[in-house]
């Protein structure tokens, strides 16, 4: 069996997300947590979920190294096909990584106009043209956070983009939440995601929480997954 | 004997192409007055770098062969290995670690951690070579040595941290502030030899507490006396942070930075003192041999001279006067007039001269201890053979070395130049394991292949000038590979029972995909189907199948061959018989076992100004490669792709046209990948027009 059996049986199907970037729309994911809890982990299960649907994915990378986000990859591939079996892992992880592309930004030199400059010339050139957006270690504690997320959300809307997820960091001592709950530094931008989760430690497990959920996910706000502790990789219901 | 082994240090030198190591070492070696006048590397008065000593590498500007040297500089006795900055010649960079115990990684202060610092430094970690790394070219246009110290922590992950600041940039470079002693140093006289002392200039004064701060806020985990005193707030005097620094350097958990201009003669002499401080001594690190006689577990060596003998070779070199070979004193003491004894081989070799080398020059010596580099003359070995008195079996760990993934044909113009020719073949397969030769029996031609068109192009080279050989050479060719996909069934019956002596001998049993290793043959015959003294003939044909495989005539890889049936002849069965049938149910197999071409994928690094970003992308797109993705950082942008090596030809010139010459490439091998199947089939029919001609 080949990669069907990962899309069938990832858990992430329990969120409804291949619905999220059919053609119905566009979408808007945030993921949540404290430093060092596994944001990344959840972003690169997300854009695999998508790469194995045969969506092209560009990762944006900010303030992290090359080597050591594409190893995220490699390592989630390895752990999904340890818990599915697939007859020629080779030949599926050869195929799934045309699907990706990574460019990694330092953090003082990531703008939205830079992202969308490269992504246009790569469309052009006729090397890669992402079908989704995975943006990683995107700073909302900037004052200008917020333009730039509409500059981007504008963007994705041009150019067709499925979906673009995010990644935050929230803090333990910033009690701000928004009206839907979702914690700072985020909670003043909230109306522009339609899903976001939220990495949080319990004393025995490790949850991903659903804070929001627009119409297309198949759980209501409030539900959680769990995730191995070991591995960061969703837990099946 | 006894020598002091804490005062000796073996370190490396490495850096990418042009970081300015053989200036470097150049003015190291003036320094401790072991040269007597400063030679550029491209100089105008034609005598080129000390270290520099092969003809073509003093032409082409790089190092291609690592050469040792020697030198004491207050009072530590320092060997000091030159290791090439081309990712061709990684071999070299390789070995040189595997016997040094401390390095010195060289940046471009503009150029700042590049392609090849990313490999060396993976290198580096593979053996565990504590570094210290410096920062030359500060008098360049575009010198930022803080901005370089911010990549060796992004890019290599090291906790790298600047012992000293710039007295000026660029052209104003005067010297540079010492964070430790907090002083100011300026090099002065014709060569930079004579050090002034001052107090550090006022206007960088905020900024040297800053970064002394920093620096002593990285080095104080190493320290618990040092933690203490900036707790206490007491005198933290020099010999404190220098015992921190060596710990952490040690420990591989802290890099101190030194910066500088060798070309302009600046900051050399503290680099040294940094050698001597902070690189460790042959006792600090612990090396590990192999026990032949205990299931080859590992023990480590003592690095007592009065103990017995274990030396490694780990360079061979064809000098002036006959084989030279680059050693490495573990444990015991090598005496002129020994005998030692290959634990490879177990011949028993004399050691004739043995000698401390200098580049090109040498120095007769009687004998050197534990921990010594020195190079023996006419000891018959292969580069990575241990050497012992006979008191101990083992050997050293085995050294990795990559498999070579291109190939050319050598064809030479007259009878005398074949005659050179294999000489030179046979001193260069000696010399470098991952050059290799052989004879294509189809075509008659001479194969050499190796690590990369540069590699081979050396090779071709050093035939013409060392030896006089004069060759015509053919395209370079990529070495693919064959392998199967499945496991597959053979019976295979050889009979030729027609007049004359008869041959007879049946097959049968499976093959299947081997995970790692490239052959292996298992015996699972019962009753006798096939007589023992056959089993090996067996073995024999399928490893014959195995040199050239039958869709593209590459030598085939990862198969398992299990024999579990077969038949005999009394009479007419016979070696070649069994031989033959293999063969031909080799290739029964074979064909029903999927078989696939593969060939070598690059990892290549293109790096070069933002605004062509799309262009390099594009031009790698074009030649089949799966970028991985891009790094960018101010103006400059790295794409890093996979891409096949067959589609790596005359891609410098392309690239340069693409970029105005602003960006450069660097290539290592990764992994073989199957070829596409319009590739495949390309290649299938290329070989079968072959084999008609």
């Amino acid at each position: 069996m080949g990669k069907e059996n990962l899309v069938a049986n990832n858990p992430l199907r329990a969120l409804g997300l291949e619905k999220e970037n059919s053609d119905s729309g566009q979408r808007v994911g945030l993921v949540m947590a404290r430093a060092g809890l596994g944001k990344t982990a959840i972003l690169v299960q997300i854009a695999m979920d998508s790469m194995l649907r045969d969506n092209k994915v560009l990762h944006v990378a900010i303030g992290e190294g090359l080597e050591k986000t594409s190893s995220w990859y490699t390592d989630i591939l390895n752990l999904m096909s340890q818990e599915q079996k697939i007859d020629d892992f080779q030949e599926v992880v050869n195929e799934v990584m045309q699907n990706r592309m990574i460019m990694t930004f330092k953090e003082n030199s990531f703008s939205p106009a830079t992202l969308e400059e490269r992504m246009v010339d790569l469309a052009e050139q006729g090397v890669f043209k992402a079908d989704c957006l995975v943006v990683d270690g995107f700073d909302f504690t900037d004052t200008d956070s917020s333009s730039a997320l509409n500059e981007l959300k504008g963007f994705m809307e041009k150019n067709g983009l499925k979906m673009i997820w995010f990644s935050a960091v929230s803090h333990r001592d910033d009690d701000r939440v928004s009206e839907n709950g979702i914690p700072a530094p985020c909670h003043e931008v909230d109306d522009l995601f339609d899903t976001v989760l939220l990495i949080s430690p319990d004393e025995e497990e490790i949850r991903l929480k659903t804070l929001k959920c627009s119409s297309a996910c198949t759980v209501d706000a409030g539900k959680s997954l769990t995730l191995d502790p070991a591995t960061m990789l969703i837990k099946k219901a | 004997m006894s020598v002091d082994l804490s005062n000796v240090r073996n370190i490396g030198i490495s850096a990418h192409i042009d970081s300015g190591k053989t200036t470097l070492t150049e003015r190291i070696l003036f320094y401790t007055d072991r040269i007597h006048a400063i030679h550029d590397v491209r100089g105008k008065d034609g005598v080129g770098a000390k270290m520099d000593s092969m003809e073509l590498e003093r032409e082409r500007g790089i190092t291609i062969q690592s050469a040792a040297t020697y030198c004491n500089w207050k009072g530590k006795d320092i060997n000091i290995i030159d290791t090439p900055g081309h990712v061709d010649f990684t071999v070299e960079v390789e070995r040189a670690l595997r016997v040094l115990d401390g390095a010195v990684l060289i940046l471009c202060s503009v150029g700042g951690v590049q392609s090849q610092s990313i490999t060396v430094n993976r290198q580096m970690d593979r053996y565990n070579v504590p570094r210290i790394s410096f920062i030359n070219k500060c008098d360049r246009t575009g010198a930022n040595p803080e901005r370089v110290t911010g990549q060796l922590q992004d890019k290599l992950g090291l906790n790298a941290h600047m012992m000293q600041l710039p007295i000026g940039l660029e052209n104003d470079l005067e010297g540079v502030v010492d964070l430790v002693t907090m002083k100011a140093l300026y090099f002065e006289g014709d060569n930079g030899e004579i050090i002034r002392e001052e107090d550090i200039p006022a206007d960088l004064q905020d900024q040297a507490d800053e970064k002394r701060e920093e620096l002593l806020d990285a080095v104080s985990m190493f320290s618990e006396e040092l933690m203490e005193a900036m707790l206490e707030e007491t005198e933290i005097t020099p010999e404190l942070v220098k015992e921190a620094v060596r710990a952490g350097t040690l420990a591989l958990e802290f890099s101190p930075v030194f910066i500088g201009s060798a070309y302009k003669n600046k900051a050399v002499q503290p680099l040294l003192d940094a050698v001597n401080s902070y690189l460790p001594c042959p006792t600090d690190v612990e090396n590990l041999a192999l026990d032949l006689d205990n299931e080859e577990e590992e023990f480590p060596v003592s690095n007592d001279s009065d103990d017995p003998l274990i030396v490694l070779a780990f360079k061979l070199e064809d000098g002036r006067y006959g084989q030279l070979t680059y050693v490495r004193t573990y444990q015991g003491t090598l005496k002129k007039g020994d005998s030692i004894i290959n634990s490879r081989t177990g011949k028993k070799v004399k050691v004739g001269r043995l000698v401390r080398m200098h580049s090109d020059d040498m120095e007769e010596i009687d004998s050197c201890g534990a921990g010594d580099i020195v190079a023996l003359f006419g000891v018959d070995c292969a580069s990575g053979d241990t050497f012992t008195d006979g008191k101990l079996t083992c050997s050293m760990s085995s050294m990795h070395i990559p498999d070579p993934v291109i190939s050319l044909a050598v064809l030479p113009v007259d009878n005398k130049a074949q005659v050179n020719m294999s000489k030179a073949l046979n001193r260069f397969t000696k010399e470098d394991p991952t050059f290799k030769t052989f004879v294509d029996h189809e075509t008659s031609e001479t194969i050499i292949s190796g690590m990369g068109e540069l590699h081979l192009e050396v090779y071709i080279e050093r035939m013409k000038r060392e030896y006089n050989a004069e060759v015509e050479v053919g395209a370079p060719q990529v070495a693919y590979r064959e392998t199967i996909a499945q496991r597959a069934e053979f019976d295979y019956t050889h009979k030729k029972q027609t007049g004359g002596s008869g041959q007879f001998g049946r097959v049968a049993g499976y093959m299947e995909p081997l995970e790692e290793g490239e052959y292996e043959f298992e015996d699972k015959i019962v009753g006798g189907a096939i007589p023992r003294e056959f089993i090996s003939s067996c073995d024999k044909g399928f490893k014959k199948s195995m040199e050239k495989g039958v869709l593209c005539g590459s030598a085939v890889t990862g198969v398992r061959c299990v024999i579990n049936d077969g038949a005999f002849h009394a009479v007419d069965s016979s070696d070649v018989a069994f031989q033959l049938a293999a063969i031909g149910a080799f290739k029964e197999g074979y064909l029903k076992a999927k078989p696939t071409i593969m060939e070598p994928i690059m990892k290549v690094s293109v790096e070069g100004p933002s605004e062509f970003q799309g262009s390099v992308m594009g031009s790698i797109n074009q030649r089949r490669g799966m970028i991985i993705g891009t790094t960018e950082e101010g103006n400059y942008t790295v794409v890093e792709a996979d891409v096949p090596l067959s589609e790596m030809f005359g891609y410098s010139t392309t690239l340069r046209s693409l970029t105005q010459g602003k960006a450069e490439f660097t290539m290592e091998f990764s992994s073989f990948k199957p070829v596409p199947k319009s590739v495949s089939e390309e290649l299938i029919k290329k070989y079968q027009e072959e084999k008609k001609q």
